[in-house]
């Protein structure tokens, strides 16, 4: 230990650099537009109560509603009677900067909504990856059949791909599908896993040939055996390749970018966010946190709980 | 076994067959969505890149190679490579370095490492967009911790660095709004990103390397750290290090999260950190160019199969430099 200091010493400088912005991202989440703009009140802020202005300004009286109130305070001028109605109205609308800061994430846009948009999004495109990806693997794995050779080529020409780099000619043809705007947009373009096959296909391959032999003579049809043998020998693999393909979804924000323009129904988690930002003047910086906060959070709290699967499922690519 | 076996040649044949069919059955959802999604894009960009193809127009003329002309001649295009290289070339060494380094040390550490090994991971988890806003505002030039901070050290004895006094002296950078510094910014950022991921990868590696090899390479007279890393831990890890440098270029080439958070328009001051994906994304979509759009698309595609293709080859000849 006391060998080791400058280790300590050189990571904890490279531990601070990396949680500073998360770090402030949590921290403005709690604290009061104030005292965000001047820098004070720690990592939580002093949390006294304060006044939601614009709150305030949507209940600023009328003539009417004044007139309306009049016979309850008989005596007071009209103006005193605003003034009542006012000091009401602040009351009514203070509240403590965290409870501020996240009930406008959730109600200044339908974040909820968009959660649940990213859920969609992301366990669809999951579900269709291994539908697609598993009964091929275990046909370039398992069986014996002319051309299996060239299919599993093409499979590693196409790993050369990046999704992201044919988005144009994607978007062209999803255009003229005239499918932009919807949930098929954001998830066709990942129906295909060819990173999915390959890994899936590699795993097959140490599955011994005994087992589906077996499942043959018990009278098996190579359907079955896909999902009731195999599936079930692959679910470490599958759990890895899971956490892959969600974690990419989830944060993707260049593909829901180019396809969603405009249709709020249809925002993922990092479009919501980026709308908050695009329309939000200075005093929003506390519930843009908030919402940026609460997008990041799953992952993150999934991750603390399952290290050792995330972090093998993410360098999954790099395993060989 | 024997049995199968005695009933001759034609229903093995029959089964063959018949396995072959249900291969194919297997594989065609696959190979359908591999030709609808990832090649026929391929050829269509291609087939735009010698257009002036826009969406909502009936047709399109051929214009020959102008638009990989105007690729390698206008200056909005000059600039666009040298953002994405100098990204490249920046982000990809460094982040590479640190990883190795942060991978060694906390290796070193043994168990109580794990707890940096989490916290350098955290931001390869986390939602890049998201974390960008976060340094957008820690960046803010007056509101910003980044700036706060320096300006706790004026009046100090860090003064003497010539950075901080020309700071307090004058004002500190606006980074993001500053064309000197907005690249270097991003690159900073997509290190900040991704140097976990590496260091991930260079852990595994570095696990793998067997401790005879140490004490052989010390026997051998290699009595100094450096020198057991030169002989012995970096040509342990060179097939890793292909991987990472692949993986990283690959990556590094995609950026555009970050680009288009702090410059929804134009790809930062002086269009300094306008890289290839914005250009696609501002040129391609937001201004219907499919044509200049797709040349950008077929030149991308080029730099990051070329990558992958020298890594594959390095991989398969087994090289330990």
């Amino acid at each position: 230990m006391t060998r080791d200091w400058w280790k300590h010493l050189v990571l904890i400088l490279g531990a601070i650099i990396v949680l500073a912005p998360f770090y402030m991202m949590v921290s403005y989440s709690f604290k009061s537009p104030g005292e965000i703009d001047r820098g004070e009140g720690g990592f939580f802020g002093r949390q006294e109560l304060m006044v939601d202005e614009r709150c305030v300004a949507l209940r600023d009286p009328n003539r009417d509603e004044i007139a309306a109130m009049a016979p309850q305070y008989p005596g007071l001028s009209d103006n005193d009677i605003r003034a009542v109605i006012v000091a009401e109205a602040e009351a009514a609308c203070s509240m403590r900067p965290i409870a501020f800061n996240y009930s406008k994430a959730f109600t200044e846009a339908p974040l909820l909504r968009y959660l649940a948009n990213g859920v969609i999004v992301t366990v669809s495109i999951f579900l269709i990856q291994v539908a697609v990806a598993l009964p091929a693997a275990y046909a370039l794995a398992k069986l014996k059949f002319w051309g299996r050779e060239a299919v599993f080529g093409l499979v590693l020409f196409c790993l050369l791909i990046p999704v992201h780099a044919i988005a144009l000619p994607l978007y062209i043809m999803l255009a003229k599908l005239g499918l932009t705007n919807t949930y098929a947009a954001l998830v066709v373009p990942w129906t295909i896993s060819v990173f999915g096959i390959f890994l899936m296909r590699q795993f097959f391959m140490t599955v011994p040939d005994d087992l589906i032999d077996a499942a043959r003579m018990d009278g098996m049809s190579e359907f079955a055996i896909v999902w009731r043998v195999m599936l079930p020998t692959a679910i470490p693999a599958l759990l890895a390749f899971a956490i892959f393909s969600i974690v990419a979804h989830w944060n993707d924000y260049f593909w829901p970018r180019i396809v969603v323009t405009g249709n709020r129904d249809l925002f993922t988690p990092p479009l919501g966010l980026r709308e908050f930002k695009g329309d939000g003047d200075g005093s929003f910086f506390g519930p843009m946190m908030a919402t940026a906060t609460v997008i990041v959070t799953p992952l993150i709290v999934a991750f603390l709980i399952a290290q050792r699967r995330f972090i093998e499922g993410i360098t999954l690519s790099g395993m060989k | 076994m024997a049995v199968l076996d005695a009933n001759a040649s034609e229903p093995v044949s029959k089964g063959v067959q018949s396995q072959a069919r249900t291969a194919w059955t297997l594989t065609a959802p696959a190979l359908a969505l591999m030709f609808l999604i990832l090649l026929v894009p391929i050829c269509v960009a291609g087939v735009l890149s010698f257009t002036n193809y826009s969406l909502g127009n009936a047709g399109f003329d051929w214009v020959g190679t102008e638009n990989y002309e105007r690729l390698l001649t206008r200056t909005t295009y000059a600039k666009m490579f040298v953002a994405t290289f100098t990204y490249v070339v920046t982000v990809v060494p460094i982040s590479l370095g640190l990883g190795l380094g942060a991978a060694m040390l906390v290796h070193s550490l043994g168990r109580v490492g794990d707890i940096y090994k989490t916290i350098y991971f955290l931001p390869v988890m986390a939602t890049l967009l998201a974390m960008a806003i976060a340094w957008e505002f820690m960046l803010h030039p007056t509101i910003g911790m980044v700036n706060r901070t320096l300006e706790m050290a004026c009046g100090s004895w860090f003064e003497v660095i010539p950075f901080i006094a020309h700071g307090c002296a004058d004002r500190f950078p606006l980074w993001l709004g500053d064309k000197d510094y907005a690249i270097w910014v991003v690159c900073f950022i997509g290190i900040w990103q991704g140097f976990g991921f590496n260091m991930v990868l260079y852990l595994a590696g570095l696990t793998s390397v067997h401790r005879e090899l140490y004490h052989a390479a010390e026997m051998d007279g290699a009595r100094s750290a450096w020198e057991r890393f030169r002989l012995v831990t970096w040509p342990a890890l060179g097939p890793t290090t292909v991987f990472v440098v692949t993986i990283s270029c690959i990556r590094a080439f995609q950026v555009f999260d970050t680009i288009e958070a702090f410059w929804p328009q134009g790809g930062g001051p002086n269009k300094s950190a306008y890289v290839m994906m914005f250009a696609i994304f501002e040129k391609g979509i937001q201004q219907n160019l499919i044509g200049i759009g797709s040349a950008i698309t077929m030149l991308f595609l080029v730099f990051v199969m070329v990558l992958t293709l020298i890594q594959r080859w390095l991989v398969e000849r087994k090289v330990h430099y």
